[in-house]
């Protein structure tokens, strides 16, 4: 048909919350979220039906941008979800989850979406300004004089992404190796601003998670053919280098716009190798000992260098030049001639190294940020959301750098700050509503939707069927197992609250989280001794935390807030 | 056979078409107003409260729609704002004209006239009355403005003289209009937001110029960042690129830069030009001249402490290379609007090299504050401190929002901000005539004797239909809708009238000609009988209330200022407004005049109320039937405050609030308006005008007929576009 073909109207729906079809999407993607969510979450398989890849996960990265959803408002919440993952790599179940339960709870109200959002909002004010005061009862200080709570982060990371199939001496192991590739991509002598060096993770697939290792500088493939040919240097003092940028492959550069006519025998490639070598001449008398190349090296060109005893390694790709240029210390070359000493770097040393079945080139640095993570695990799915975590913990420690404050973990964040909630807002309305045209039973109805979607979040913990207790002094989170005993002593059956800061031994009570129970003060003001004794805490990252309850409100308002969906059919 | 392939373009069905309009717009009006959520073929969700945007959205089919749609973008295209209104407003002239038709088909049903027939009058019908909108539109509309409506007007200005605007005011006007464009959790963000941009970016030297730059370049001045809560917005001194640094060299002190839009590497043979190569030494020469040439150029630009290189195109590596050496840092790929951007700021010019080595100075460097990458979100720009040489002083926004869509309107709304901006710094001018006041009535007396017809029977029936109206609207102290029915109850009494007079029917499409004629024959007449009426219409003249003095030909100016005092926000500020007389012939004066920049009035339907009272008292002076047309325009000008106060209830509700404003009218106190918040009148005007435009073309139209082009055609035509 032709092209000029008119474009057919748009479909136009009013109050798109209201309509079923709607409901049941909202509702279908919550069970996919919540059923992912924490440790014991369930994984899900990704495939396309005409075969090809596999994706076996539990992150909400990895899943919802495998996810095709196609209702507007759908669209609206994953995209926000993956922008908040991309931009802090935690917390996006949490968001996910948390948003739905928003929408879900407030549409069961039927308030007006004026004061439902601008309580929201209040609300959202509320848990921020009380996450970040000082006598926030949930959250701890960072120290970075000892790794304790640093491992501990990264572990609470590790294990609730279940899909790593690690078991838990290697998540011992994996979480020392991303500590210690975070430590070494902070520079050594840093003043005043820091730039952060990069970690870099190698594939490895196919070893056991415990080969997993971290070297300091950049590891290069290679086939072991070309790893043969490479001849051993034996020099006491750092190696000169050269990074070119520009192609060494003896094609003939742009010509400009113009036609070029060539005379009977002139034949311009041997002018350009000609160029080539002197080229190599110039590297060999300015006694470099490394030729890196980003693009292709001219075989004659490798064979001159490997005879002057210069290593020439070409198809670096773009990806590791500027990681190199930064290890190195030079300047990217795209000239064939001249070339300004200046220009050179070094590195501390040159190796191989074989792993697996793999073989590298390893480049020492002097001192530099640059480091490789070599990652091994079993299967490609497995190893895929491997990397995905690790990336995601090196990204949580950079974050927690920049602000050292933890949040507790295990779902005693959510519940504390619920409890936190209702009794603000029972015992001191007024100071939320100040000059607002709400009214207290609005505030009241606003605020158990809240809280009730803060304590979903962490019911979705639970995917065994056990129950969820919450203690009235702390306002933390107590599990207890589905086929336990009723009538029992609680200490008996609780050992342990979801992030581990306090035990049953203490004289608490508790009650059923999703219970009514009177609106208590949670105790604020976190001890530092207590904090000190326990050793195996679950932490979950402020910033990514904070963003990601900004995030699923501001989102959760948007969606209540549409009174129309005009859906572009063309 | 015509029927099947064309339909009636009556006001029947582009009432249909703007009701459904108006459903979806109206959802969006005002501080209640709410989001709609709209998708595009390629799969971007967008969301939006911004009126063009949706329409555009809907990709209607329906012909009247849309023309109303280009008839709402062009009008977009020159304010940038008031399209919801637009379709409210254009669909309640619409029902006030559709009540009229449904009265008067009642009275032609009882005739048996053929339906074809029926149509035909009432498209003639139809074509009057738009002409009756147009002379209105030219010539009254802009008059009632100017003589009734502006001393209600405040300015935004604490000194009207040198156009400075103090902040309180800038932000009444700006969260006013931020309610109606962005979420109701944001607005007061984004408005303060905007506030800071606008004290940021201006200084008090600044004038419109600067509203212009940024309206022209908003693009380049904004960046988006998606994945960050709204509240993490904020503005930068200095201009981001949306581009990472191909090279960069961190610099200390002078930061001098250029801006090349060529590559710097002299190219191997030139376009258009053949270059015979004889040997392979002649290559290597030449690639070694171009090596050279390039390495010189660079080391030339470092010589002059030049830091920073921007260029339109790509570099070649060499060029970059040689950059680098040389400690310059260089941003490729930059696009025109940025260059031209840049340009506007600094009035730099661009840097030609195959000159550069000839000059042993470098005449067009500009120094820069500083340079320096930005990370925003694990994404690179480049972050200049332009130092400007205009009045505006480089500032950018960072809009941070959880998805695309969200910034997106948030953008639009800041664009559409800086374009009310720029209106409302202007002064718009009123262009009308005016029959020196009362004498109209007198004048069309005159016509009616003159020509003898019997008019004057239709007439009084019509006026003895549509006089309670206005009097009852006053009168009646709870709601509009009563009073519609009271028309309809008084129409309801005209059709027993109409029965009775047979030959009524047939002179009643001739009612409206009468009317629009009748301020031509005036002029002719007038002009026939130039002597004779001389002498009375000076008499008139002296008699009228505003007391201009007009002699034959002569041109009298005379200027009124500062006519009116007026008050903001405790701050005296005085309005200049300037007539300027100019008398054309005997019967009817041109006048111009202007709405001085700057002019607001407060929010929540204050412009349409008070345009509704003075229309309402100026039909009452007029000719019956030109009463007919005025009282459909005053009467649908509440259709927005009526939106507005929808969810109102008890004393603020709508009719509450009007009686309370047309009582202060009649008492001559300040009316007060329960929101905080001014809008600009410039705008509001150049709306009604672009609103009855478009209703005269509605009106004008008589027969929509599709025409089915077969594809294969078009396939063909388009073939042949291709070869």
């Amino acid at each position: 048909m032709s092209r000029l073909d008119a474009k057919k109207p748009s479909l136009c729906k009013s109050e798109p919350l209201t309509s079923e079809r709607v409901r049941t999407t909202l509702s279908v993607l919550k069970r996919i979220v919540t059923s992912c969510y924490g440790p014991s979450g369930r994984l899900k398989q990704l495939h396309n039906g005409s075969g090809g890849y596999v994706c076996t996960t539990s992150q909400s990265s990895a899943l919802l941008s495998h996810l095709s959803v196609t209702h507007p408002i759908l669209k609206i919440l994953t995209a926000s979800v993956q922008n908040h993952v991309s931009s802090f790599s935690d917390c996006g179940l949490f968001t996910a989850i948390l948003c739905c339960n928003l929408i879900e709870n407030v549409q069961r109200l039927g308030l007006t979406p004026t004061s439902v959002i601008r309580l929201n909002t209040h609300l959202l004010s509320l848990c921020i300004s009380y996450l970040k005061s000082e006598t926030c009862g949930c959250r701890i200080p960072v120290d970075f004089s000892s790794t304790q709570i640093l491992l501990c982060l990264v572990r609470s990371i590790l294990t609730s992404k279940p899909a790593c199939t690690l078991t838990r001496a290697e998540t011992e192991h994996i979480s020392a190796l991303i500590l210690r590739a975070f430590l070494l991509t902070i520079p050594e002598n840093a003043e005043g601003h820091i730039i952060l060096g990069k970690c870099l993770i190698v594939p490895l697939k196919g070893q056991r998670v415990i080969d997993s290792t971290v070297l300091p500088g950049i590891l290069i493939e290679m086939s072991d053919v070309q790893l043969m040919r490479l001849l051993p240097i034996k020099k006491s003092a750092a190696l000169k280098v050269a990074l070119f940028c520009t192609t060494l492959s003896g094609d003939i550069s742009d010509t400009g716009e113009g036609t070029v006519v060539l005379s009977y025998g002139v034949s311009l490639e041997n002018a350009v190798l000609d160029q080539l070598l002197n080229l190599g001449r110039q590297l060999v008398s300015d006694h470099v000992d490394l030729v890196l190349c980003q693009k292709v090296i001219h075989p004659s060109l490798k064979q001159f260098l490997n005879m002057h005893r210069v290593i020439a390694i070409d198809r670096i790709g773009v990806t590791l030049m500027e990681p190199l240029t930064k290890m190195t210390g030079t300047q990217p070359i795209g000239s064939l001639g001249s070339i300004s000493p200046n220009s050179y770097g070094s590195v501390k040393d040159v190796c191989t190294a074989k792993f697996g079945s793999k073989h590298f080139v390893h480049l020492i640095p002097n001192e530099a940020t640059i480091c490789s993570l070599l990652l091994c695990n079993r299967n490609d799915a497995a190893w895929d959301e491997l990397k995905l975590t690790c990336q995601a913990a090196l990204h949580v420690l950079q974050l927690t750098l920049k602000e050292p404050w933890a949040l507790l973990g295990g779902g005693c964040t959510e519940t504390h700050l619920a409890a936190y909630i209702r009794h603000k807002t029972h015992n001191n309305p007024e100071s939320i509503l100040k000059d607002d045209e709400c009214t207290q039973t609005e505030l009241q109805l606003i605020a158990e939707a809240f809280c009730s979607a803060l304590e979903s979040v962490v019911g979705s913990l639970e995917h065994d069927g056990g129950e969820i207790l919450t203690d009235m002094k702390y306002g933390h989170l107590w599990s207890v197992q589905a086929d336990s005993p009723c009538l029992v002593n609680w200490p008996d059956l609780l050992s342990q609250c979801g992030c581990g800061l306090y035990n049953s031994r203490e004289e608490l009570s508790w009650s059923f989280l999703r219970s009514t129970h009177h609106p208590f003060v949670p105790q604020t003001c976190l001890s530092h001794e207590a904090v000190g004794s326990v050793s195996n805490l679950t932490l979950d990252c402020l910033t990514a935390k904070l963003s990601g309850l900004q995030v699923a409100v501001e989102t959760a308002n948007l969606i209540l807030d549409l009174s129309y969906v005009i859906e572009d059919t063309n | 056979m015509l029927s099947s392939m064309a339909a009636a373009g009556s006001v029947t069905a582009a009432l249909q078409v703007t009701e459904v309009l108006e459903a979806i717009v109206s959802c969006c009006v005002g501080p209640e107003g709410r989001q709609v959520l709209c998708t595009k073929p390629t799969g971007e969700v967008l969301l939006s409260r911004n009126g063009g945007r949706l329409l555009e959205a809907l990709h209607l089919e329906h012909p009247i729609a849309r023309m109303i749609v280009d008839c709402v973008s062009s009008h977009l295209k020159k304010t940038g704002d008031g399209a919801k209104t637009f379709i409210i407003y254009l669909c309640h002239l619409l029902r006030g004209l559709h009540s009229i038709t449904e009265k008067e088909k009642d009275s032609l049903m009882c005739e048996n006239i053929q339906t074809y027939g029926r149509h035909w009058k009432n498209c003639c019908q139809w074509k009057f009355i738009s002409q009756a909108l147009l002379t209105f539109q030219t010539q009254v509309l802009d008059g009632i403005m100017d003589q009734y409506l502006s001393r209600h007007f405040l300015s935004i200005f604490s000194s009207a003289k040198e156009k400075t605007l103090c902040r309180s005011s800038l932000e009444l006007l700006l969260e006013a209009y931020f309610c109606g464009r962005v979420g109701r959790n944001n607005h007061k963000f984004i408005s303060q937001l905007m506030c800071d941009y606008f004290f940021k970016c201006t200084t008090c030297k600044s004038g419109t110029d600067v509203f212009e730059l940024v309206d022209d370049c908003f693009v380049e001045l904004n960046v988006g960042v998606t994945g960050l809560p709204v509240s993490d917005s904020r503005i930068i001194a200095g201009l981001v690129l949306q581009k990472d640094f191909s090279r960069y060299c961190p610099a200390d002190g002078d930061i001098r830069m250029v801006i090349v839009t060529e590559t710097i590497q002299p190219l191997f043979s030139a376009s258009g030009s053949e270059f015979i190569l004889n040997s392979e030494a002649q290559f290597q020469t030449s690639q070694f001249w171009i090596m050279e040439k390039t390495k010189a150029i660079m080391k030339h630009l470092c010589s002059q402490n030049v830091t920073l290189l921007l260029s339109s195109v790509r570099q070649p590596d060499l060029v970059i290379y040689y950059a680098g050496v040389n400690g310059i840092s260089v941003v490729e790929c930059l696009s025109s609007e940025e260059i031209s951007l840049i340009q506007r700021i600094i009035g730099l010019s661009p840097f030609v090299p195959l000159h550069a080595l000839s000059q042993c100075e470098i005449s067009n460097t500009a120094l820069v504050k500083f340079c320096k990458p930005l990370i925003l979100r694990s994404r690179r720009y480049v972050h200049l401190g332009l130092i400007s040489t205009c009045t505006f002083i480089p500032h950018c926004i960072v809009l941070c929002g959880p998805v695309q869509g969200l910034i997106k309107q948030h953008e639009d709304a800041l664009h559409g901000a800086f374009k009310m901006l720029r209106q409302l710094f202007k002064d718009l001018d009123l262009n009308y005539v005016t029959q020196a006041n009362d004498q109209s009535d007198t004048a069309s007396l005159f016509i009616c004797k003159n020509s003898g017809e019997s008019y004057k029977v239709p007439d009084a029936r019509n006026g003895s239909i549509q006089k309670p109206y206005p009097d009852t609207v006053i009168e009646n102290k709870d709601e509009l809708e009563k009073t519609q029915t009271y028309l309809k109850a008084y129409s309801n009494l005209a059709i027993s009238d109409v029965e009775l007079e047979t030959y009524i029917p047939y002179s009643i499409p001739k009612l409206t000609p009468a009317d629009t004629f009748q301020t031509d024959e005036t002029l002719r007449c007038l002009s026939l009988e130039k002597n004779r009426l001389i002498g009375d219409y000076e008499a008139l003249l002296k008699s009228s209330s505003t007391a201009y003095s007009t002699r034959g030909n002569n041109r009298i100016e005379i200027c009124y200022e500062n006519l009116q005092v007026t008050n903001i926000t405790g701050k005296g500020g005085l309005l200049p407004v300037s007539f300027k007389l100019q008398n054309m012939g005997t019967s009817q004066s041109y006048l111009s005049s202007s709405v001085p920049a700057g002019c607001v009035l407060p929010v929540g339907g204050n412009f349409e109320i008070l345009l509704h009272y003075y229309l309402l008292n100026y039909a009452k002076k007029c000719h019956q039937s030109e009463e007919t047309v005025v009282s459909i325009i005053a009467n649908a000008l509440l259709g927005i405050p009526k939106v507005l106060y929808k969810s109102k209830t008890g004393k603020d509700s709508f009719p509450h609030m009007y009686i309370r404003a047309v009582h202060a009218l009649q008492t001559n106190e300040p009316i007060v308006s329960s929101q905080a918040g001014l809008e600009s009148v410039t705008g509001k005007c150049q709306l009604l005008t672009s609103v009855l435009q478009c209703l005269t073309k509605i009106l004008t139209i008589d027969l929509v007929i599709t025409v089915k082009r077969h594809p294969q055609k078009v396939h063909s035509q388009d073939s042949e576009d291709e070869l």
